[in-house]
């Protein structure tokens, strides 16, 4: 089959990645046709070797929406060449197959008629002429379309017989009433290659309300039966006037583009139209090598995953386990924290106990062992010293504590970095109060001296540094929670609290109050630390981007894309 | 969509703008009746629904609603009727008409479809036992209804000493 056409290097590049569930997929289409990809994947290895580019920056291009716009209409304009069908239909048929060109063309060779009926392009053709001879009535009106669509090289020779019984359009009566509103001073009548005609009135309503209200980019014929569904430039033209219907339809079918390809992504923040095209992070293996944070280039706020819908930026931190983590929050942090402060487990059986009342005798619903909640030792050796007990040191106490205590290290453990991980979150959300502080504070330095507006900066820099190390730190302790014990984690946990350190000097530098005499030194001190901070969160970064590729981290749960390990 | 009642007047349906307090008609609110299939649970029985039309009808499809709700499972528990061609999302289509809905529901009354359940009790009735739901449909209620009300009035009069017909309340 693909031996009838030549397909171009740079359409293979579009669509590489595009339709693979599996990982098997994606080994096949890639020795086929991805010379160009794997260029860039050496280049990537490249370009962090030689330190052109930073281990935990990804390559990636901000397009506009004329950009996608374009693509799209390439993609049209190949296929409609290919088959000789209009861009209409082209855009149909591409827009029915996801976007997905290879696979179109495959479908649309094995089986043109099928694939146009399935798509709206064409109407369900009449049964093979063969059988009869002749075409019912009802029939006819319905096969004029297929008549005209049989325009390709291919599908044209095949159904050459089938064609000459393909009556003549039949003179369909001239509807002048328009059959849904009935209006009868309506004179121009649309209809698609189905022959249901509606007034232009009806048509606009309609589109214009699939369009704008359930953001539909395929409208269909408006008959009840009829599942052909109108190419653009039928929407267009009935829509008139009604530019703006029109730009509408214009995104979704950009939105749709780019939702199908894996290679896009749009920037997720409210009303910005901008799509980020990020080819090194459009298969899942990639994704535990590095972490695709992109930003779509209109401001910095546009910052955002590639890979996986969390929001902002979780870098150092690869997406499985971000999401890991994140999944693990949400389900035990309220529940550990309650677990933690109100319950005690039974020292035989270990399960977890609540104390709702009573005196300290306890017999453990499960085991029914009986122990004292104080001291946590056997209720045998207290004899009748009932309701307080003074036997805190005695050695069977003890030990039921240190085992008790041993069952609890794994919940304490994940609290540690739940606290710190929450703690850096909480001040990342509170950047938004330090940063009007700070201004203040800007404003008072130039009264009190006498700096320039522009002078000040450093304080908003710091603010801003401070931020973005946060959120640095906050995905750390997620990290190492689940970094297995060894070198690596120490050594990481090292460059954390380097880290740490810096900021939390910093923090406390953006806190001091403002005196007249001191401003020299504040503004010395800052601007030095702001950098030694940039420093710190570089280095993390970049150790830790290397450390994925290296494959340097071993967790202590199963992510996927990693061998397993345990602790 | 005026001519639906001439020409299906035969079988039983019925469909006409609601009459106001005032004696004004409302083109948008709709009393519409639906006869049950013959030869099926539904037959004899006229069920009556609300057809309420939208602003912005016929580019979205007016809302049908059994009053009272019925007992079936593509009847949300509001009585409002869950079918795809009254689905702007679905297959709704401006031209399609009221006698197409009409028909529509009668084909739905006795052909429910599962996949797409709006109700739970009569859903998982249908899937479960067939038998007892065939008997839960409004038709042979009502006809065991009278059965029961006829036996208990035979009961009443065999019973001696007790003519007065209008203790024998069916319970």
């Amino acid at each position: 089959m693909s031996s009838d056409y030549e397909y171009s290097d740079d359409d293979a590049e579009y669509y590489e990645g595009m339709d693979m569930d599996e990982d098997e997929d994606i080994d096949a289409q890639d020795d086929a046709i991805s010379e160009d990809e794997m260029e860039i994947d050496f280049s990537r290895h490249d370009r962090i070797s030689s330190g052109k580019q930073k281990a935990y920056e990804v390559e990636y291009d901000t397009m506009p929406q004329e950009v996608v716009e374009s693509l799209i209409s390439k993609d049209i304009d190949h296929i409609s060449s290919i088959f000789g069908v209009s861009n209409g239909v082209a855009s149909l048929l591409l827009r029915y197959m996801q976007w997905n060109k290879e696979r179109m063309v495959e479908k649309y060779m094995d089986n043109s008629i099928e694939l146009s009926v399935k798509a709206g392009v064409s109407v369900v053709p009449p049964p093979p002429a063969s059988s009869s001879g002749r075409v019912s009535s009802s029939r006819s009106k319905s096969s004029t379309s297929v008549a005209t669509k049989r325009t390709t090289r291919r599908s044209a020779a095949e159904s050459a017989s089938r064609s000459k019984a393909t009556p003549e359009p039949p003179t369909s009566p001239e509807y002048t009433i328009c059959q849904i509103c009935f209006d009868d001073e309506q004179t121009e009548m649309l209809a698609l290659s189905c022959g249901h005609k509606f007034c232009v009135d009806c048509w606009s309503t309609f589109i214009r309300s699939k369009i704008r209200e359930e953001g539909e980019i395929n409208v269909g014929c408006m008959a009840s039966d009829c599942s052909l569904i109108a190419p653009d430039s039928f929407l267009y033209s009935a829509l008139g006037a009604d530019k703006e219907t029109a730009k509408r339809h214009k995104e979704l079918i950009v939105r749709h583009y780019v939702g199908c390809n894996k290679n896009l992504k749009f920037c997720p923040y409210p009303s910005c139209i901008n799509t980020v095209s990020c080819p090194a992070a459009a298969s899942k293996s990639a994704l535990s090598t590095f972490v695709p944070t992109v930003t779509c280039g209109v401001s910095d706020d546009h910052i955002f995953c590639f890979g996986c819908p969390i929001e902002g930026d979780h870098r150092p931190i690869i997406c499985g386990v971000a999401k890991l983590w994140l999944k693990k929050c949400q389900d035990d942090s309220e529940t550990a924290n309650w677990i933690k402060s109100n319950t005690k487990e039974c020292s035989k059986c270990q399960s977890t106990i609540e104390k709702n009342g009573g005196c300290n005798h306890m017999t453990c619903k499960k085991c029914k062992y009986e122990f004292c909640w104080v001291c946590m030792g056997p209720w045998s050796e207290h004899g009748t010293s009932w309701y307080n007990c003074n036997r805190y040191e005695e050695s069977s106490g003890v030990e039921a504590r240190d085992a008790q205590a041993r069952s609890r290290a794994s919940l304490e453990r994940y609290l540690h970095y739940y606290n710190r991980w929450a703690n850096h979150e909480q001040s990342a959300k509170l950047s938004v109060d330090l940063y009007s502080k700070t201004e203040k504070k800007m404003e008072e330095m130039q009264i009190t001296s006498n700096l320039t507006w522009i002078e000040v900066q450093f304080a908003k820099k710091a603010v801003d540094e401070v931020f973005k190390c946060r959120m640095t730190l906050k995905w750390t302790y997620a990290m190492a929670y689940y970094l297995a014990k060894g070198n690596a984690k120490e050594l990481f946990e090292d460059n954390q609290r380097d880290l740490e350190k810096a900021v939390e000097d910093l923090s406390e530098l953006l806190e001091t109050p403002i005196e007249a005499d001191n401003i020299p030194i504040l503004r010395q001190k800052m601007t030095d630390k702001t950098v030694y901070v940039h420093k710190r969160n570089e280095i993390m970064l970049e150790d830790t981007a290397e450390g994925f590729l290296e494959g340097r981290w071993k967790w202590n749960v199963n992510v996927e894309g990693f061998e397993t390990t345990s602790d | 969509m005026g001519n639906v009642n001439s020409r299906t007047r035969d079988e039983g349906f019925y469909a006409r703008p609601a009459k106001a307090a005032d004696g004004s008609m409302n083109l948008m609110e709709w009393e519409v009746g639906i006869p049950g299939k013959q030869h099926t649970a539904w037959e004899n029985g006229i069920y009556k629904l609300q057809m309420i039309f939208p602003e912005d009808y016929p580019t979205k499809p007016p809302k049908c609603k059994f009053t009272p709700p019925l007992f079936h499972p593509n009847v949300y528990p509001s009585g409002t009727v869950c079918l795809s061609i009254l689905d702007e999302e679905k297959s709704w289509k401006p031209a399609i008409t009221i006698k197409q809905i009409l028909l529509g529901i009668q084909d739905l009354l006795t052909d429910p479809n599962v996949n797409d359940p709006a109700q739970s009790d009569a859903y998982t009735m249908f899937k479960n036992d067939k038998v007892a739901y065939e008997y839960a449909q409004p038709a042979l209620l009502a006809k065991r209804f009278v059965i029961c009300l006829f036996l208990a009035e035979e009961e009443c009069a065999n019973r001696p000493g007790k003519t007065n017909r209008s203790d024998a309340a069916p319970t």
